[in-house]
């Protein structure tokens, strides 16, 4: 055998798969451990004998920016190898995510709860930026939470190094209700304020436990940011009605934030409005947003260990936990941000009290 | 309150943190040894297929050297650039898979995998990792003689050999921030800026036939370059930061990464390689030569051993109808069982 298979091979066995926990069109989840130690981790085994193109981009970028970033806040990539046709990735094992927490009624967030879950963003956001790294898939089931409660941004495939000045990039990226205005403008040129701004959509939607956002349409996002927010005027968006997809949507006034988040300090919501600026080279940067005075504002985070969970039944293990693509289902990277296939159910305005639970797959029976 | 007290990790510099500085820097000695140690082991190897294919037959076969296996290498490392430019690829693009293929050969021996076939494979990656994905068929098409699965065979081993450490950080990179840190020193003057930009840059090219990126980091191969094309803007940039006069520190580093870039900078004399090539054709390993002895008995094995697993899974599905139920007992316990795909050995 080949050194270089040999290698492969005893990386392989360093670890088991115990479980399924998940299937899709691109890879399948397994729970696992560490043969040595029986650590528990998560195996996504990729099919890669059915890409005609081998290797797929979102594999690759997963595996390419993973394996260079190591942060508390940011999902640990252990192990990378290949079995026959299949490429495997070896995840630390997380028990859930930012949505589930969301989504679970019985759970009541503190403001140092939802200033913790912020704060955990930032950092591992911070760390993406300084690598150079775009995220460009922030919502809150790509965040992540470990047993003891921290939080570790996950799925980076859809992510990519910034290009420089006058070099394009795609705008079909960042899942719709997460997605910045100058995106859904076409904007192909952008950078590090993307992905602040799904931080801010987020940050609104622990405040209110629903999504902030939810718009049914590329153009109907629009519209609901604007409803929100208040149409843009030139002068607080230089140029935005040049961008190459601009469309009047319609004029719709400021409402103060005060009105939405009643019970958020002052400090909440400037740090919020400054997530949420339209013009992106105004918007406030991860590391001056880490320095935000809401930070060092009591009250102080909550500590990790001590943040609200759902409770925990062992049977309910979520499939997709490890990340989106597992459900990923279209022909390229760029469409999973169009038809937000995981995001089907669609909410009218009525139903914004109950959110509709069954997206999910139901794995249960197999557990 | 990101994740306990117990993590303290030190801070190192961005570029330490990364793969290539902790996976893919060595001294110029270790690159010898790595070199020398791999060709010994491919060369028992190879003999002993030899032998297991025609007893006696090793004796009168000349392996190639380290330094044989380099030369050809380097011939292919340097086509990766023609290629691209047939492409019109970026210089990312180039740069990167000129690394792979430099990366893969620290690894594997030519011997096993000819350059010229694992060059293809890395240049497609490339594309996919610098994000200029192009489809296979359309790269294919454009190469002689090459179908889309002389491309894809490789794809896995070169991935592998290359640790998935996908992203490279290059010199020209480097080089484009020195440039554009200069013109914002005071009285510099922007045509020799220019001009010493432009050769610098084809210095930089010719150190990526070197081993340079294996000893240095990107910034220290670019400021030599700029020292080899403009000393007096290179110290001029360096006293910017350092704050220093006179004889900086750091241009001592310089200087043999100058050495290496202009003695090793160059593509290598087409006989020598042409002579290194026709000698592989005799000493390449014959497991890795469809029809051969050795490779029909390496084939075999694989087989036999695939047949073994399924005979094992049969076997295990068998009692567990037995056991009265033909779903096989606690899924959880056998969740493998029925997966197809499966491929745990």
């Amino acid at each position: 055998m080949d050194a270089v298979e040999k290698a492969n091979a005893d990386r392989q066995k360093r670890w088991l798969k115990d479980q399924k926990i998940g299937e899709g069109t691109y890879a399948v989840v397994y729970r696992g451990r560490e043969a040595s130690t029986g650590r528990k981790v998560a195996i996504k085994k990729i099919k890669v004998g059915q890409f005609k193109d081998g290797l797929d981009m979102s594999a690759i970028r997963e595996v390419k920016y993973l394996r260079e970033l190591k942060h508390q806040n940011v999902i640990e990539l252990l192990d990378v190898f290949s079995s026959k046709t299949n490429l495997n990735l070896v995840l630390e094992f997380l028990d859930t995510e930012l949505e589930l927490v969301i989504k679970d009624r019985s759970l009541v967030f503190l403001p140092a709860d939802i200033k913790a879950w912020i704060a955990m963003t930032f950092r591992g956001l911070e760390f993406c930026h300084r690598n150079w790294i775009l995220h460009r898939d922030l919502k809150p089931n790509n965040l992540l939470i470990s047993a003891n409660g921290v939080l570790k941004l996950a799925d980076f495939g859809l992510a990519r190094d910034f290009a420089d000045p006058g070099y394009k990039m795609t705008c079909q990226v960042i899942t719709r209700w997460y997605r910045p205005p100058e995106l859904l403008f076409g904007c192909r040129y952008y950078s590090t304020a993307v992905d602040i701004w799904s931080v801010g959509t987020i940050f609104a939607e622990l405040m209110l436990r629903t999504p902030y956002l939810p718009g049914d349409t590329d153009m109907d996002q629009l519209k609901t940011i604007f409803r929100a927010l208040g149409t843009p005027t030139e002068e607080e968006w230089p140029g935005h009605t040049k961008l190459p997809d601009y469309v009047p949507v319609g004029q719709f006034p400021k409402t103060p934030m005060r009105d939405l988040f009643t019970a958020a300090s002052a400090d909440c919501l400037n740090l919020l409005s400054k997530c949420l600026i339209y013009d992106p080279r105004k918007r406030i940067s991860a590391k001056d947003a880490l320095n935000h005075p809401y930070f060092t504002a009591l009250p102080y985070p909550t500590h990790p260990s001590k943040l609200p969970k759902p409770a925990k039944k062992e049977s309910t293990i979520p499939p997709e936990e490890m990340d989106g693509n597992v459900e990923f289902d279209g022909p390229g990277p760029g469409v999973k941000a169009n038809p937000p296939n995981k995001l089907k159910r669609k909410l009218s305005s009525d139903e914004l009290g109950s959110r509709p639970f069954a997206r999910r797959l139901d794995f249960s029976q197999h557990m | 309150m990101n994740g306990g007290e117990d993590y303290k990790a030190p801070r190192v510099p961005l570029y330490e943190g990364g793969t290539q500085y902790r996976h893919w820097r060595f001294s110029p000695e270790q690159l010898a040894d790595t070199r020398a140690s791999l060709n010994a082991v491919a060369v028992t190897g190879i003999r002993d297929a030899f032998e297991a294919d025609l007893p006696g037959s090793s004796s009168q076969v000349s392996f190639l050297h380290a330094e044989e296996e380099r030369l050809l290498v380097k011939l292919y490392v340097g086509k990766v650039t023609q290629l691209c430019g047939h492409f019109r690829f970026p210089d990312e693009v180039e740069a990167t898979a000129m690394t792979y293929l430099k990366r893969f050969y620290l690894k594997n021996t030519v011997m096993d995998w000819h350059p010229k076939n694992v060059m293809l494979t890395a240049l497609f990656l490339a594309t996919k990792t610098t994000n200029h994905p192009i489809s296979l068929d359309s790269y294919t098409a454009r190469i002689p003689k090459t179908a889309p699965s002389d491309v894809l065979d490789l794809e896995f081993l070169v991935a592998q050999s290359l640790g998935f450490d996908f992203a490279v950080w290059h010199a020209h990179r480097a080089l484009w921030g020195l440039w554009l840190d200069i013109q914002s020193l005071p009285d510099i003057p922007m045509d020799d800026l220019r001009r010493a930009y432009d050769t610098a840059l084809t210095h930089v090219r010719a150190s990526r036939l070197t081993d340079a990126e294996f000893v240095y980091t990107p910034s220290q191969i670019a400021l030599a370059c700029l020292f080899i094309a403009s000393p007096a803007l290179a110290s001029a940039w360096l006293r910017s930061k350092s704050g220093q006069g006179g004889d900086d520190p750091a241009l001592a580093i310089l200087e043999p990464i100058r050495a290496m870039i202009t003695t090793e900078g160059s593509p290598p004399n087409v006989e020598a390689v042409r002579e290194v090539d026709r000698r592989l054709k005799l000493c390449k390993n014959p497991e890795k030569v469809p029809g051969s002895n050795a490779y029909n008995k390496r084939l075999a094995e694989k087989l036999r051993k695939a047949d073994e697993k399924r005979l094992r899974k049969a076997e295990m599905i068998r009692k567990a109808m037995e056991d009265g139920d033909p779903f096989g007992s606690a899924l959880a316990g056998q969740a493998d069982l029925d997966d197809e795909d499966d491929d745990d050995e």
